[in-house]
């Protein structure tokens, strides 16, 4: 491969094959959904504290979902749940956070000029963009976008009579979706070719840094689980618009008996939650991750146990295919069969928590650098421990009974899933912008930054906890209906106070992130004093990475503070002294 | 990079793509399997023998890729061999498409009121099998012209050896689905 | 008018921010400094914040949990309930203590080991036996906890069905719930979704011999201390059954029969009394079901057999309401 392309504006921005740029371009993208998603939560956390009531940030909101009064109204509550899970599930925490750090470190992590094919890397890139567009649109259908829950549970989504949403806002929806999942799995195939293929000499995979073992396995878990999503998707298509019966049977909606028989909602449940269940891991894998790498550089300690980490990583993958029907406990299931998957679910507990007592002894005795990508990463780390914990309740069928669907849930997958992936993901930005755009972010912002949001995340999500232990259903446009909850209304005040404060703090680092793109100050070669292989690429950005040969590797990537060495760290380039043994 | 790994890399992208067709397929005939189990309406229907034939028409048509590489080793043409090949895959779906057409004679319908599970479970495996396989077919039809041209040599097939993975892969998958269909 | 206003005040905070910034990068330009170097100042003050907020958190906590207990379910009303809810306690306990052990030991981590120009830290890629150790123990105590979870939940959901099990049906449907009371021969006639039509709500075939004596009713009459069998059915998309204070949830869902059965140990008067006038038992919808979902309700009322007497024998049976009545 030639090294240095010539380039124009269109080729070097828009459909550049550089892998450092499409990197940067899922991460723009990403974060404008991110924005987008955020300011649906704020809007029906303001319905849920006050229920029925109008406010100033309804002027966001096309007039019709409004009712006269200027209330929201309760199908389109339903379809702004629907858009902000679909939006940060899918658009910023797979695509933004695993599509923007695959792209951007597997390369230069194994120290190879650029992904297997830059050319498929594109083709991802384009039809995730065109997802987002199609997606974006469906908010300004008439009958609204998808509004039957992001996990679009037949009949509800199939049957427009059901609720508004499941008519063009439902098949926008699955459009949207299957150019999402072929563009995640161009991506996936070529990341693992590339992690493969492309090591560079002595990159063995017992060096490999974390990060890049991390997106190895999340790319085969997208590869594998991601098909089902669209056979899963192909038979609702059939279903919605041919009318086939796969997931219908015995219906009758709005006083119109349909024709359909024989078909079980429940059969969609298990094909959704066969990717549903995984996705999780393809969320939360990269974090982790992302977030021991920067935990190890910013404690100038090596990561404590990293065969361990490598094996819970690659446990927790292999469970994560036998669990999903933890979901559906009270679907009616075999009970037999609830007993295989409350097993199977406990069991990811171990490598769980290997994975954050591995986190603790990696701190411990270290020499810690708080940077804001360290506390992220350490904020990343207490979300995994508060999130994680909840999850043994939640796996327990017999515990289920009673916290299913309610806002216990809603507390736990937020912290779990949502807080850690989100705080791996800015703890990767803060850390890798460096690399990124040659500046750096202002430190003074980023610390304002954390605190803010770690303050506000933990007073919108723990106290949920909760409401879901009062028995409150996830879902509802309003808590007003039953007196059961009218005691409540004041946590929900609460929850909503803090996610405006903490919607509002990240505005902060929406500033600093476009002020440092152009006039943050000049980043070093290797500003964090890091061992890995990007770091000793030049600080401007070329095609094929490194401009002479290609680096080549001697040493595992977490020699910090080895005894004996002159400084607290040592390249992975640099050769292994006389009777230096490695680790 | 070099070409054997440029090669490398482009079969591993062929094999872990087949691996997520797998996966898509895979998930498709466990609902299928499970529904058959749950339903109570399923409706029991005979198989048209036009499904048979074309198991035939597909299994020999992989045979005939077999003899391609002693061929390219002995440096003689290869365009007849591809040619039947491809004409193979035609005949195969000219077959699937008589299969429907007979299925509907007997009353059995992908969708509407008249149809059942079974019947659309067959059309929408069958279906999803067949554009697949027009993916294999434009492969072909690209190797077919450029063995016309001589471009292949034992050294340099990569092209003809991707599309002869990607229809043995077809081939397998179909007799998996057909033995699914006809004898679950 | 507002809106200007907003894009002004926003506008202005932009400004401001990029003005602080920028002096801040001047100052230290100035000092011959990197604004972004990370200083042992900056080590000391995050790794005490660490500390603060993150005990703070941990007070919050546990101040949430003195608050708000009272708002919490009481406890179950029903014989399964029960044992759900001591191990409701036990795996709470548990995480509590868990929790309370690694996040103390992480925020103190980060405050005690903040950097130091000056330090160095300890090399320590692996310790074998510590790892065993941390993997062992956990191991043990999910074991416990799963061989407990699944006793609990085989009991709770392996009921067995005798004589005096009462049967009742459950239809769910945008946006109501009905009940069905299998009358004096204890069997639910049977249903088929093509026969609903006018008042026959609930597609009852009145041909079927059980059917007879069937009774519907828009509110659920329990008798204390009977094992009853709820059976659930959907008429349009998947709805959920949520009893919470009988510790009872099941997807109704169309085209197929569910079931989950309970005993009520506590008549609503008894309820009554140790939370409150208001307290009610109700059937909430917990599966996302339409536009009116947060308003999907149905009153169930536990009773005495005497005072159930009273109620069943005013309502009509479905041969009277049905086929009589026209």
């Amino acid at each position: 491969m030639s090294e240095h392309h010539k380039e124009n504006f269109i080729t070097k921005y828009i459909f550049s094959m550089d892998h450092k740029m499409i990197a940067k371009q899922f991460l723009l993208t990403g974060m404008f959904m991110a924005v987008v998603g955020m300011l649906m939560s704020a809007i029906f956390r303001v319905q849920l504290a006050n229920p029925g009531e109008t406010s100033i940030l309804y002027n966001l909101l096309p007039s019709t979902w409004l009712n006269d009064a200027g209330g929201l109204n309760p199908d389109k509550y339903l379809a702004l749940v629907t858009m902000h899970g679909t939006i940060l599930v899918f658009w910023v925490l797979t695509a933004g956070l695993s599509g923007t750090f695959a792209n951007f470190l597997i390369p230069l992590q194994i120290g190879a000029r650029d992904m297997a094919s830059g050319f498929l890397n594109m083709l991802s890139y384009w039809f995730f963009f065109i997802a987002t567009v199609v997606l974006l649109s469906s908010l300004f259908v008439e009958s609204g976008p998808a509004s039957g829950g992001w996990t679009i549970y037949p009949p509800l989504s199939a049957l427009p009579q059901a609720i508004p949403g499941s008519g063009t806002g439902m098949t926008l929806w699955l459009i949207s979706i299957t150019l999402f999942v072929v563009g995640s799995l161009l991506g996936g195939l070529n990341y693992i070719v590339t992690i493969l293929n492309l090591r560079t000499i002595g990159m063995t995979m017992q060096r490999l840094p974390l990060t890049v073992w991390a997106l190895l396995i999340t790319a085969i878990l997208g590869v594998l689980s991601f098909p089902v999503l669209l056979s899963c998707g192909l038979l609702l298509v059939f279903d919605r618009s041919f009318g086939t019966s796969f997931y219908l049977s015995d219906i009758i909606i709005n006083g119109e008996v349909l024709h359909n028989e024989g078909g079980s909602p429940i059969l969609f449940e298990h094909l959704f939650w066969f990717l549903g269940h995984p996705e999780v891991y393809i969320i939360l894998l990269p974090a982790l991750g992302i977030v021991s790498e920067v935990i190890s550089v910013n404690s100038r300690k090596p990561i404590f146990g990293y065969k361990a980490m490598v094996g819970a990583l690659l446990l927790i993958a292999f469970l994560s295919f036998i669990v999903w029907g933890h979901h559906m406990f009270m679907t009616g299931m075999n009970p037999f069969l609830g007993s295989v998957f409350t097993f199977t679910t406990l069991l990811i507990a171990i490598p769980s928590a290997v994975k954050v007592f591995n986190y603790l002894a990696t701190l411990w005795r270290g020499n810690i650098r708080f940077t804001p990508a360290m506390l992220f990463a350490i904020g990343t780390v207490s979300a995994f421990i508060t999130g994680g914990l909840t999850g043994i309740i939640l796996g327990d069928s017999a515990l289920d009974i009673n916290v299913h669907d309610t806002y216990f849930v809603v507390g736990h997958f937020h912290i779990v899933m949502g807080l850690s992936a989100i705080y791996g993901m800015f703890a990767g930005v803060y850390h890798w912008f460096p690399k990124m755009y040659g500046r750096m972010m202002n430190k003074n912002l980023g610390y304002i930054h954390f605190w803010g949001t770690f303050i506000c995340a933990y007073g919108v999500f723990f106290p949920m906890h909760f409401l879901g232990l009062a028995g409150l259903p996830r879902r509802y446009y309003s808590n007003s209906a039953f007196p059961m909850f009218d005691g409540l209304s004041d946590i929900n005040s609460l929850i909503t106070f803090f996610a405006l404060a903490g919607a509002i703090v990240q505005a902060i680092f929406l500033f600093n992130f476009f002020y440092s793109i152009f006039k943050g100050t000049k980043a070093s070669q290797n500003p964090w004093k890091s061992n890995t292989l990007e770091w000793t690429t030049p600080v401007e950005r070329i095609h094929g990475n490194w401009p002479g040969e290609l680096p080549v590797v001697k040493r595992w990537a977490y020699d910090y503070s080895k005894p004996g060495a002159e400084e607290d760290f040592i390249l992975q380039t640099e050769p292994l002294k006389d009777g230096e043994i490695e680790h | 990079m070099d070409i054997a790994l440029r090669n490398m890399v482009k079969k591993q992208l062929l094999w872990i793509s087949l691996a997520a067709i797998s996966m898509f397929f895979a998930s498709m005939l466990s609902a299928f399997i499970v529904e058959k189990a749950d339903v109570g309406n399923w409706k029991e229907f005979i198989l048209p023998n036009y499904f048979v034939f074309s198991t035939g028409v597909i299994i020999l048509s992989s045979l005939v890729l077999f003899f391609i590489k002693p061929q390219l080793k002995k440096d003689k043409s290869i365009f007849s061999l591809v040619f039947t090949v491809l004409i193979l895959g035609i005949i195969f779906s000219y077959l699937q498409i008589k299969g429907w057409q007979q299925l509907t004679n007997q009353g059995i319908y992908l969708t509407g009121v008249g149809s059942n599970i079974s019947g659309s479970f067959l059309y929408i495996l069958t279906l999803t099998h067949l554009l697949h396989l027009v993916g294999g077919l434009v492969g072909l039809c690209i190797s077919a012209i450029k063995s016309k041209q001589n471009l292949y040599s034992i050294n340099n097939y990569l092209g003809l050896e991707l599309t002869a993975i990607y229809w043995h892969f077809l081939t397998v998958l179909w007799v998996i689905l057909f033995a699914f269909l006809k004898f679950y | 008018m507002t809106n200007i206003l907003i894009f002004i005040i926003v506008i202005s905070v932009i400004a401001t921010l990029v003005q602080i910034v920028r002096v801040s990068e001047l100052l230290s330009e100035i000092k011959n400094k990197d604004v972004n170097e990370v200083t042992d100042k900056d080590n000391n003050t995050q790794g005490l914040l660490f500390l603060i907020v993150g005990f703070g958190f941990l007070i919050f906590v546990v101040w949430q949990m003195i608050t708000w207990d009272h708002l919490l379910l009481p406890p179950a009303s029903s014989v399964h309930g029960t044992q759900i809810d001591l191990l409701m306690k036990v795996s709470m306990g548990l995480i509590i203590v868990v929790f309370f052990i690694t996040s103390p030991m992480l925020f103190y981590f980060a405050f005690k080991y903040r950097g130091k120009k000056s330090n160095n830290a300890y090399f320590l890629s692996h310790n074998n036996k510590l790892e065993v150790v941390w993997t062992v123990i956990p191991t043990i105590i999910l074991t416990v906890l799963i061989i407990f979870g699944l006793k609990t939940w085989d009991n709770a959901m392996n009921v067995e069905v005798t004589e005096s099990t009462k049967l009742i049906e459950v239809y769910a449907k945008q946006y109501n719930w009905t009940a069905r009371y299998s009358g004096l021969d204890n069997k639910l006639g049977k249903a088929n979704y093509k026969l609903v039509k006018g008042k026959n709500t609930l597609g009852v075939d009145m041909l079927d011999i059980n059917s007879a004596d069937d009774k519907m009713a828009r509110e659920v009459h329990l008798v204390v201390n009977e094992p009853v069998l709820l059976k659930f059915r959907s008429q349009d998309v998947i709805h959920s059954a949520f009893l919470p204070h009988f510790r009872v949830q099941m997807n109704c869902v169309p085209g197929i029969t569910t079931q989950f059965g309970f005993t009520p140990n506590k008549t609503t008067a008894q309820m009554k009394e140790s939370e409150g006038e208001d307290f009610e038992y109700v059937l909430l919808c917990n599966k996302i079901c339409g536009a009116s979902h947060f308003n999907m309700q149905m009153k169930f009322i536990v009773e005495t057999q005497e005072e159930y007497d009273i109620w069943i024998a005013s309502q009509d049976n479905l041969e009277k309401k049905l086929l009589t009545q026209k």
